[in-house]
């Protein structure tokens, strides 16, 4: 029993030649030692993960709020539960490899072991136990976040998405009823809960807004909700999370955090009616009628639903012609434009205007707007006409 | 349509194009599942390779945001339906009726009507490319970016009618080893003697019939809203599009373990060979795959955490996915505890089966945070799950199957691989997967959604998204060393011998490669591990097993006949389902196409039912249909039964091939069936009856 003869590929190396046998030995040597290293590199890159972390812009680290460092606590120990868990098992079967490799020679079988009942029971139920623990732990958290603390002084905002911005609609901006649409740039007072309605006009897309909070999606039959709230002034980074057509990964937003007075200030000066120069004069005259950008826009204050509805009807069921538009009232505060996509600035505003299939491909004003119906996909207006335009664009504030 | 079976007569071809044509050998099916789903493997390659040079740089214009989405959404329909399933079919076509000592699978004809219309789906869904329409929704569609007026072009049906067909294909299999397994295990193989991968083909075969029934409907579902105006998934026509996410992830998700069950199988199958010991645990390691499969259908609503479900339903989800790493971690502790105390060997497929275990503990311990709801808040649909996936089926399914390509290649071919290449394989795969995937992990968490296009350096995606993208050119290597070893190993004299691993399956008894009929003699299985209770027995008596079973004249044995209907009953199925992209636009035959289909399915089929046997068997043979029915007295194959040849059978042949020793004609310098060199003709066996 246990002399087995030492057959196979080994004897087949070894009968090619001393020389080569010797080498397939080296080489095993040193494949253990590229593993050990290489589990240095990935606790190495973990522990770099960690240090590095809170810096960019658009990260889940870094966190400001009770919701995303709430979220984020529970990961941070799930992440060193996993790392334990880790270096534990890769340690041991790293170690079992090296330990019980076969030598040359060793032609006895090892002790044909089949089980171990205590072991299994052991393996089985801690994990168990541990993993019922982290469940319970998880369940509390979620229910906890789902509501904000209650008697908390909500702000309600609703977000729309569209194919491929943002629509937010504050129904009381300021307690008093102040009723606001604006697009792609949310402004929240600090230390405030701020509820968020989510919907859709069209296809599913996903709010989310890493250091404030997880994602939730915006699906076009169901009224879901979230809340955040920012602890820090700011600007915020969001990008639609939910893949939702050509330009998804163009589709984000910003959120500016403003201190009480500055939000209250904002609201009261919303949509109030701008100076406008000659020039801006004729680009307004260009935007109401031969540009025909208020098919689709609205620049002086906020929509009306029941335009904004039928504009989505409309786009739902015809082919071409009309999509609804982000509002564009006080545009020029923005930071930036094309949905969270490039800094405001006359020189963007003026390429996106000329062709915005440059920006942001697959945008349905490029696709649908009648001026862009060209053989080029450049905008049918003058130089003249553009630049009256841009003049008035940035005269809204 | 008795008449036309009566005119055309049955194939007989042994070699040749035709022979492959219309083969129902498990051995050939096997081979040309494998061979076809590792081009759709380079394909998907390909377009991975696409979306990484895409991301390697942040505001790249190297594509479209179209074509970038067509490619993310091909890349996952290709790799999970195309490359990992009928690569795993693949194993369980040449590996399954080796194992349990059959000559064949239940249904030898019905399995080469799954081969042909797998490959007729794999095409239909990438003729696509052709008319520049592939689908572009992601390999999850969600309704209703699916629905016409956000996806106009025929993409979307290319990719449902593709499915479809593809789960034809995967339920015949899926059926066929079911029966396969139930019913024709040698004698003495008690379902608690299967190996380790038969125990996990049965698992996933009964998963892939409950499954794709699911998603059947779903596209059954999407493909009426396109072309005939319902509203399963249209909002405003009162559908809801979570019904889709439903349908989709209640198969979706026992797809993940139908993914990974065959490759821990065959992880299960190395690691005991190559560390010289039995399983541990193997009752556990059975029960534990078992339940993951039953458990696998409660977990399917962790794919949606983030669609608004509300707390309750959540939390039931939560704790049920969390509650399935219990099994799959039961898996990993007996794995190791396999290799512990054991006499490991490095060889390739060892290397990989170990490779597959430690990554598949990150894959493992990600998925466990991405179970926890609120926390997977943060992480659904960004890189960090993009991480998650690939290390559970690259570093999972994929390295298993690739440790299974370097097990049984040796069984398949006579031929062993080159180790030192295998081993470069190896480690280039190893750490170019790791050097891909590891940063993606980074990238998620880092707020880097999944399936975009393009991103802005401000973020600071910028560095890793290029190692990343470094990281596939290694694999790239690492794929190009795979087909150089493999085409420098097919060229080399046999020298596997039957048994290279000193394996404890049946199909390491027989010879390499396998006769037509497996085993001239039905083995009568003694316990788990048969073949190592019989070299170690008769090691123990002092004459060692050195040789396999004895090769027999072929035509003493009765194995069924090729045919053609198989094919011709796929071709049908794909003129049905490609002949829906055709709308005529007529009032009341918008899609005439599919009739011709279904008629050219319903003549194959009838033919299929009436063939009978090939004209050289029929004379004197009981067996008037042709068929490979299961004795029911018995439970074991009629074939096994009937044509039990005794003694040593005399061989008349001119040609044979030198390797596999297989009859040839006199036109062929290559065996068709093992690729060995034809030199000389051979001396004929003089052994007399």
């Amino acid at each position: 029993m246990g002399l087995l003869p030492f057959r196979g590929a080994d004897s087949q190396t070894l009968r090619a030649g001393d020389k080569k046998g010797n080498t397939t030995l080296m080489s095993k040597r040193f494949t253990i030692t590229r593993k050990h290293l290489f589990l240095l590199g990935i606790s190495a890159i973990l522990l770099l993960v960690m240090a590095c972390a809170p810096d960019a812009k658009q990260s889940t680290f870094g966190t400001s709020g009770p919701v995303a460092e709430q979220q984020l606590l529970l990961f941070n120990v799930l992440l060193w539960v996993m790392v334990v868990v880790f270096l534990l098992v890769e340690g041991v079967l790293l170690y079992a490899v090296i330990k019980f490799r076969r030598r040359p020679g060793q032609d006895e079988l090892p002790p044909q072991t089949h089980g171990h009942t205590a072991l299994e029971i052991t393996w089985t139920v801690i994990p168990t136990i541990l993993i019922l623990g982290l469940g319970i732990w998880s369940a509390v958290t979620l229910f906890n976040l789902d509501q904000p603390p209650a008697g908390a002084d909500e702000l309600e905002i609703t977000v729309v998405g569209h194919q491929w911005w943002w629509e937010f609609e504050y129904p009381d901006a300021d307690g008093n009823g102040t009723y606001i649409t604006t697009a792609n740039e949310l402004r929240v007072p600090v230390d405030r809960a701020v509820r968020v309605n989510l919907r859709s006009d069209d296809v599913i897309h996903s709010f989310w807004i890493p250091k404030l909070a997880g994602k939730i999606d915006m699906v076009p039959t169901r009224e879901n909700y979230m809340w955040f709230q920012a602890d820090e002034t700011g600007t915020y980074y969001g990008q639609c999370a939910e893949f939702c057509g050509t330009a998804h990964a163009q589709m984000k937003f910003l959120v500016q955090v403003l201190p009480q007075e500055d939000y209250l200030a904002w609201v009261e000066n919303f949509g109030e009616p701008p100076t406008l120069s000659a020039q801006a004069q004729a680009g307004q005259t260009v935007f109401n009628s031969t540009g025909g950008c208020v098919v689709c826009h609205t620049a002086t204050g906020s929509d009306q639903q029941a335009v904004v509805a039928s504009r989505v009807q409309s786009f739902l069921t015809t082919e071409t012609g009309i999509a609804p538009g982000p509002n564009l009232t006080d545009l020029a505060t923005r930071e930036r434009f094309g949905a969270g996509l490039v800094e405001m600035n006359r020189q963007n505003l003026r390429q996106w205007l000329k062709n915005p299939e440059d920006l942001k491909p697959g945008n349905h004003m490029s696709g649908r707007a009648a001026i862009y119906q060209t053989s080029d996909g450049r905008a049918n207006l003058s130089e003249t006409e553009i630049s009256s335009l841009l003049e008035y664009l940035l005269s809204l504030k | 349509m008795a008449t036309l079976t009566d005119v055309i007569d049955r194939p007989t071809s042994q070699s040749g194009l035709w022979s492959w044509i219309t083969t129902v050998d498990h051995k050939r099916i096997g081979v040309l599942y494998g061979v076809t789903a590792f081009i759709f493997l380079l394909l998907g390659g390909i377009e991975a390779g696409v979306i990484r040079l895409q991301l390697s740089v942040p505001d790249s214009t190297l594509v479209s945001a179209d074509t970038f989405n067509q490619m993310f959404t091909m890349h996952g329909t290709t790799m999970i339906f195309l490359v990992i399933m009928p690569l795993s079919a693949s194993f369980f076509n040449f590996v399954i009726p080796l194992a349990i000592g059959a000559r064949d699978v239940a249904f030898p004809r019905l399995n080469a009507f799954s081969y042909w219309v797998f490959l007729f789906g794999g095409l239909l869904l990438n003729a696509s490319f052709l008319s520049n329409q592939a689908p572009d929704a992601g390999w999850f569609s969600y309704a209703n970016l699916t629905e016409k007026p956000f996806s106009a072009n025929q993409g979307l049906d290319y990719w449902a009618l593709g499915l479809q067909v593809l789960g034809v294909s995967s339920l015949a299999a899926a059926f066929n080893f079911i029966v396969t397994i139930v019913n024709m295990r040698a004698p003495g193989m008690s379902l608690m003697r299967m190996p380790l991968f038969v125990w996990m083909t049965l698992v996933t075969s009964i998963l892939l019939v409950l499954a794709f029934p699911v998603i059947t409907v779903g596209l059954i579902e999407l493909t009426f809203d396109r072309n005939f105006g319902t509203s399963f998934f249209v909002p405003e026509g009162g559908g809801d599009p979570i019904l889709w996410q439903h349908l989709f992830w209640v198969f979706g998700h026992p797809e993940v373990y139908i993914l990974i069950l065959p490759a821990m199988g065959i992880v299960s199958e190395v690691l005991p060979t190559f560390s010289r010991k039995p399983l541990f645990g193997y009752p556990v390691v059975v029960f534990s795959g078992v339940v993951i499969g039953i458990m696998g259908w409660a977990v399917w609503s962790h794919h949606m955490f983030t669609v608004g479900l509300g707390p309750v339903a959540v939390t039931v989800f939560m704790i049920t996915t969390m509650l399935i790493a219990v099994p799959t971690g039961v898996k990993i502790f007996n794995w190791i505890g396999t290799l512990w105390g054991g006499q490991i060997d490095l060889k390739t497929a060892m290397l990989f089966a170990l490779g597959f275990v430690a990554l598949f503990i990150v894959g493992g311990l990600s998925g466990v945070s991405h179970a926890v709801a609120p926390s997977d808040n943060q992480q659904q649909d960004t890189y960090y799950i993009v991480a998650h996936i690939h290390y559970v089926l690259f570093g999972g399914a994929l390295f298993g199957i690739f440790s299974g390509v370097y097990y049984w290649f040796p069984k398949l071919t006579g031929k062993l691989f080159h180790e030192g290449l295998g081993k470069l394989h190896f480690w280039l795969y190893f750490i170019g997967m790791n050097v891909t995937f590891f940063p993606m992990h980074y990238l998620g968490l880092n707020g880097m959604p999944r399936r975009i296009y393009t991103y802005a350096s401000e973020f600071g995606w910028d560095g890793l998204n290029l190692l990343a993208s470094m990281g596939y050119l290694v694999l790239f290597v690492g794929t190009l060393i795979f087909i150089v070893n493999v085409l420098i190993s097919l060229r080399k004299e046999p020298d596997a011998g039957h048994d290279p691993w000193d394996a404890p399956g049946l199909e390491w008894s027989i010879a390499s490669p396998p006769p037509s009929y497996n085993f001239s003699k039905i083995p009568e299985v003694e316990g788990l591990d048969h073949y190592w209770i019989v070299k170690r027995r008769a090691a123990a008596e002092g004459r060692p097993v050195t040789e396999p079973e004895a090769y027999v004249d072929p035509s003493t044995i009765h194995m069924p006949d090729p045919s053609y209907w198989p094919l011709v009953t796929a071709i049908g199925v794909l003129v049905l389902a490609a002949g829906m992209l055709f709308d005529t636009g007529w009032d009341y035959i918008r899609f005439p196409i599919p009739f011709i289909g279904g008629i050219i399915c319903f003549i194959g089929i009838i033919a299929w039912a009436n063939e009978p046997p090939a004209k050289e068997h029929a004379v004197g043979d009981h067996h008037a249909e042709g068929g490979h029915g299961i004795e029911p007295h018995t439970g074991t194959a009629t074939t096994a039964v009937m044509e039990r040849p005794t003694g040593a059978a005399t061989l008349t042949v001119r040609l044979l091939c030198s390797n596999c020793g297989n009859q040839l004609s006199s036109s062929f310098r290559f065996c068709p069936y093992c690729g060995g060199a034809v030199e000389s003709p051979a001396e004929p066996d003089h052994q007399e009856g």
